[in-house]
């Protein structure tokens, strides 16, 4: 049991000590907070098997011969070039799987924050309203460069040590950089996404649900759109459309839309700057009254 | 210039089209300042700008001669104790108050130190390890307090600290708020509850649909109330004959007396030449005098006056 001590008054005056990361307890506390809840630990646990998968994949494809019997047809599937990582990167194998984690993980981020006053709180310390956001930001961060940027990287060392040489590196030299790009692009954009999505409302069930529909409403409304119109460009129209088309341009890949990737990265620049601009509106201590 | 600890100039703020506060000017000493006011008055709105979590539309608010707003270093002499709760449900209080306390960049042992000490203050370091969400609401409400007062501000800005406490707990507090004058603190507290302000001050500030009605002791601010006459009651053996002696001095406007025949309830705007005139009369009449009061020379009667009830 503490001691409690008479307290003296100590004058204070000037040059505190400033935190080197005063965003750091904000993620901190988010991280923590996910891990306890069940559906995310689950969500979380199953978002590492198209990994999983992959990495069998990869050692498949060096010991073919063995495997011939097992995988019929199957060896332009196990032909591993950039585009085996742009797969794993972009398609619904990853993205749904971090739809679901960031919509358990992420949907509470600033909507407790909201539900429970909290606000106050934090910008009553040491703390800019820049600080909080980053602080947020770096939790989805967190999770979406654990499952992008990591297992890439592990893939492709997998891919080096079951091949036993550096010759698939020296042959894509910019791979890893295209891996890394990727993830810095999903990085960014699920974390504004998400951060959006979550201070649009005080009830994180709300926002999970908005998490989810945001990403397949927009998919469908493609699916309409181009069914009705055939124009290829309605693709804009889909996240999961946009980032593959991204994806498909930082990988040297084949675009999977026939339009400019450069369109894709506007929309996606675009909701990422929408994001900003409703964060500084819905970030603030205080409630506004009307 | 005065070395005021809080300066509030030409003040303003609203929220669209309400006004939250207007022209407000002040300064603010340390020891205990109680800001008084009815709900929506605007005691929130003025707290928030000197926590710095409000930008003021109008005007300027300086801790220590610093600007508030956006000022995060400041907030390290500062702490806050919000009106409504503020917390995350789903964590101990000692989680709850070492989180916030990471903030303030202290390591884990003085983290610990700190928090600690603040819910032993509070009587809740035995229900540390329980969880918020099954915290009373006097609970929640000292747990509140303790996360104010665990970085050990020179500032502690309490809203309605007082709110949902037991009897019990609200005198400990009390006597702990009282403690922080003596220690040199700085504590502006507010209330709607005059009889809280009044256990802890005689320093207000009144304040009324955004604007600064009065400011000062509650004697001082009752002086400056002229629309309304000093009250004073006085019990005495004979009132009748006390009476008599008033009737022709014009410091007195108007006498009545209580049922109980005893008393004598006397209305001056000249409340210290009355009290010349009552001592000599009570002499030359041979009147012994049992008890005087000023039943309107309190937080409650003051503040009616001034929001005009």
């Amino acid at each position: 049991m503490a001691t409690v001590r008479a307290k003296g008054y100590a004058h204070w005056e000037g040059a505190p000590v400033e935190r080197r990361f005063p965003w750091w307890p904000i993620t901190r506390t988010g991280i923590m907070l996910a891990f306890r809840r069940k559906r995310f630990k689950f969500a979380f646990a199953m978002s590492f098997v198209p990994a999983f998968v992959f990495l069998v994949g990869l050692y498949v494809s060096e010991r073919i011969d063995d495997f011939r019997h097992m995988i019929r047809g199957g060896n332009q599937l196990l032909n591993i070039t950039p585009n085996y990582f742009k797969a794993y990167m972009t398609n619904d194998f990853l993205l749904l799987p971090i739809v679901f984690v960031l919509a358990f993980a992420g949907a509470g981020l600033i909507a407790d924050d909201l539900k429970h006053n909290s606000l106050q709180l934090y910008f009553a310390r040491p703390l800019r309203k820049a600080d909080y956001v980053l602080g947020k930001m770096s939790v989805v961060a967190f999770f979406v460069l654990i499952l992008t940027a990591l297992p890439g990287i592990v893939l492709l060392i997998f891919k080096l040590v079951f091949a036993g040489s550096f010759k698939f590196l020296l042959d894509y030299p910019w791979l890893p950089l295209s891996i890394l790009g990727v993830s810095a692009l999903l990085t960014v954009f699920f974390s504004f996404g998400i951060l959006l999505l979550s201070s649009l409302s005080d009830k994180s069930r709300y926002v999970t649900i908005l998490v989810f529909m945001s990403y397949f409403f927009s998919d469908i409304l493609f699916g309409i759109l181009y069914g009705i119109f055939r124009k290829p460009a309605l693709a804009l129209f889909s996240i999961r459309a946009n980032i593959q088309q991204a994806g498909a341009f930082l990988f040297g890949q084949k675009l999977p839309h026939a339009f400019a990737a450069g369109w894709s990265f506007l929309v996606l620049a675009g909701i990422c700057l929408l994001a900003a601009a409703v964060l500084h509106r819905k970030v603030r201590s205080v409630e506004v009254i009307r | 210039m005065s070395a005021a600890v809080i300066r509030a100039e030409s003040l303003s703020k609203w929220y669209g089209n309400v006004l939250g506060l207007s022209d407000v000017s002040l300064e603010i000493d340390s020891g205990i300042t109680g800001l008084l006011g009815p709900n929506g008055a605007g005691k929130s709105t003025f707290m928030k700008l000197v926590t710095g979590q409000m930008k003021p539309n109008i005007g300027r608010v300086t801790v220590r001669g610093r600007r508030t707003w956006n000022e995060p270093s400041l907030y390290r002499s500062i702490g806050f104790c919000p009106e409504p709760d503020a917390f995350y449900e789903d964590v101990t209080g000692w989680q709850f108050l070492t989180g916030l306390l990471r903030f303030h960049g202290y390591g884990p042992a003085e983290r610990a130190e700190r928090a600690g000490r603040a819910l032993e203050v509070v009587d809740l370091f035995k229900d540390k390890d329980r969880l918020i969400r099954g915290y009373s609401r006097g609970m929640r409400q000292r747990v509140k307090f303790a996360q104010a007062i665990a970085h050990d501000p020179e500032i502690v800005i309490l809203d309605e600290p007082l709110s949902g406490l037991d009897p019990l707990s609200k005198r400990k507090l009390i006597k702990l708020i009282k403690s922080f004058r003596s220690e040199g603190r700085t504590v502006l507290v507010s209330s709607h509850v005059l009889p809280e302000i009044e256990a802890l001050t005689t320093r207000i500030v009144l304040i009324h649909q955004g604007k600064i009605l009065a400011q000062g002791d509650i004697p001082y601010v009752r002086e400056l109330i002229e629309a309304h006459p000093h009250v004073i009651s006085v019990r005495s053996s004979d009132p009748r004959r006390l009476a008599s002696r008033f009737v022709a001095d014009p410091a007195v406007q108007k006498m009545t007396f209580d049922p109980d025949g005893r008393t004598l309830v006397v209305e001056s705007r000249q409340r210290d030449r009355f009290f010349d005139l009552l001592t000599k009369a009570a002499l030359e009449a041979g009147v012994a005098i049992d008890e005087i009061t000023s039943p309107d020379d309190n937080l409650q009667a003051v503040f009616d006056y001034l929001v005009g009830k």
